[in-house]
């Protein structure tokens, strides 16, 4: 428990610390713009407390920087000036080469899938090629929901679930502890 | 064993992954070599059929009264259920789910990085009741050579080859539904209609499911929700003949502890959704609705937090100067000292009050002069905030 402790702990200053510092010149940002920042703050927040060790994170991390995204200057706000964000640099270079690599793993387990429902179609009944396409679906759909899934090849790939899933479960321990909090002070 | 793997902390995702799970795998392997310790408090007692009746029921599949004998183990699972209370194993609940599918295969000698999958689909496979051409063809993924495993492969197998034979497949569907109802089996011959096999099939495994449904239904109160999202998934994906999985009879007894182990957690946790149900595409299936479920709440209360009522009457300044003034080291905090004025610091300036009183005495323990009404509200906050300053001294960088 005391882990999980102190990782709350570090996901909420530093969650207090990117709000700070992404504070807008308009004062009455809309409730969606706020919502929005709060959530990009929090997640980059949680990626950050992990400090560059899991790969989720740096991804998450490089996603709210990268080029094409519109909140871009606000994630950079969040993270601080550019000498802070070392963990940052790396991942893109790495993530790009990985990325290749998994595609051209993909375009030939395609190629061969389709050779062998050439060859042996009515095998297809068989329960064990029916799990595995259940398996790969799922694997599919879980590459799609974690940050930077589809960079990682099986087996990491449910070490950064479970990690995501822990840190997801801090954070919202968190927030909910914070919006139960306000809540009694306004009742108060 | 349980104690020990709860004082196990979580410094790093992947040597824990693996530590863990070789810990889950001894520890199976621990309760599985020792069936007769347990009262009927454990499942895995009530499961484990003693090594003679296994061996019989491996070199006479076509026997049915071995069928019937082994029924009563299902009835008395069904009649006694206890959960087992392994609070160590019930805290680490997300990492079991997993690796109740993954520690087992890492147990077995695994070169390939696919063969988890393949180990784990050759699992699901020991409970299907696949035709006699997956026998040979599974059988050598299973062929462990440790002692603790051979208990369950060889349930495993026996339950293959008694599915070779449509009478013991329908034999094992009567148990399964009779489990609700009979002590004893009624054996249908259905060996006339063996032409129809598939259909056959396909009708056993439907009544094995709805069999199942009915029996979680009943075990667990509030789990309705969670087995529709099931039948839902069955359906869509048309996995009819993955239906025995399910099968409470699976004499896998690692999925079981695990399954069991969720609902457990399950039924003491209301909010959070983490009922399970054994299998790899269930558990992957079970994952991604956590995973989902967990960024939604993640939205939802994002927003609320954003509808919190701004107050403007403090603002970080004062919550953090003091502090690294009187108690904390000068350098903790540089960026502390920017002016700022938040809209939602109003939040932060709840927490402020409590500070105040803190640093007046150590920082450690929070004092609950002014509030003592919010106390359970507050203490996570509060303890979040002691800052430990030997601990995140100067790491406030990204």
């Amino acid at each position: 428990m005391r882990s999980r402790f102190s990782l709350k702990q570090e996901f909420l200053k530093k969650w207090i610390l990117g709000l700070q510092r992404c504070r807008s010149s308009k004062k009455n940002m809309s409730i969606f713009e706020r919502k929005k920042v709060i959530k990009l703050s929090a997640d980059v927040a949680m990626a950050s407390a992990r400090k560059g060790t899991t790969c989720w994170s740096r991804a998450l991390i490089a996603d709210a920087i990268k080029e094409g995204n519109a909140d871009k200057h606000l994630a950079e706000k969040i993270l601080g000036p550019a000498s802070e964000r070392q963990l940052t640099e790396k991942v893109p270079v790495g993530a790009m080469a990985y990325n290749k690599r998994i595609r051209s793993k993909k375009i030939l387990k395609r190629s061969s899938v389709i050779l062998r429902t050439i060859k042996c179609a009515p095998q297809a009944a068989r329960p064990s090629s029916i799990v595995k396409r259940l398996v790969g679906k799922r694997r599919q759909i879980l590459r799609s929901l974690i940050p930077g899934g589809e960079f990682m090849n099986g087996v990491s790939l449910i070490e950064e679930t479970l990690d995501y899933i822990i840190s997801l479960r801090a954070q919202v321990d968190v927030m909910r502890s914070l919006a139960s909090a306000s809540k009694l002070v306004n009742l108060n | 064993t349980t104690e020990t793997r709860s004082n196990v902390t979580v410094p790093d995702g992947g040597e824990v992954a693996a530590f863990e799970s070789l810990q889950f795998t001894d520890e199976i392997h621990r309760l599985i070599s020792a069936p007769a310790t347990d009262n009927a408090s454990s499942f895995t007692a009530l499961l484990e059929l003693p090594a003679t009746q296994v061996v019989e029921l491996l070199h006479s599949p076509e026997s049915v009264k071995l069928i019937v004998a082994s029924a009563p183990n299902v009835e008395d699972f069904k009649g006694s259920f206890h959960f087992p209370s392994n609070t160590g194993l019930i805290q680490k609940d997300a990492r079991f789910s997993v690796f109740s599918g993954e520690g087992n295969n890492k147990n077995e000698k695994s070169n390939s990085p696919e063969m988890t999958s393949k180990i784990s689909s050759a699992n699901l496979e020991k409970a299907v009741k696949s035709e006699p051409a997956e026998t040979a063809s599974s059988l050598p993924l299973v062929s462990d050579p440790t002692v603790e495993n051979r208990n369950i492969k060889r349930k495993d197998r026996e339950k293959k080859v008694k599915g070779s034979t449509k009478k013991s497949k329908t034999a094992t569907n009567k148990r399964l539904e009779d489990a609700e109802k009979l002590p004893y089996v009624h054996v249908r011959a259905r060996r006339g209609q063996a032409t129809d096999s598939h259909s056959l099939a396909e009708r056993a495994r439907r009544e094995k499911i709805n069999a199942r449904m009915k029996l979680l239904q009943e075990l667990v109160p509030g789990c309705n929700k969670s087995i529709g999202n099931y039948i839902f998934v069955f359906k869509s994906f048309r996995i009819k003949k993955l239906i025995a999985l399910k099968s409470p009879c699976s004499l896998n007894f690692f999925r079981m502890q695990t399954e069991f182990i969720y609902f457990d957690d399950y039924l003491r946790s209301e909010k959070s959704h983490v009922p399970q149900i054994s299998g790899t595409a269930l558990v992957l299936d079970e994952i991604i609705n956590h995973v989902q479920s967990l960024q939604r709440q993640v939205e939802f209360l994002s927003m609320r937090l954003a509808t919190v009522n701004p107050r403007i009457d403090f603002n970080l300044d004062s919550l953090f100067t003091p502090e690294s003034g009187s108690t904390m080291d000068g350098g903790n905090f540089p960026s502390l000292v920017t002016p700022l004025m938040w809209p939602d610091v109003q939040v932060n300036g709840y927490r402020q009050q409590f500070q105040h009183q803190w640093h007046f005495d150590t920082l450690k323990q929070p004092i609950w002069g002014r509030e003592e009404v919010c106390n359970n509200y507050v203490t996570l906050e509060n303890s979040l905030l002691s800052y430990d300053s030997s601990a995140n001294s100067g790491k406030i960088t990204f």
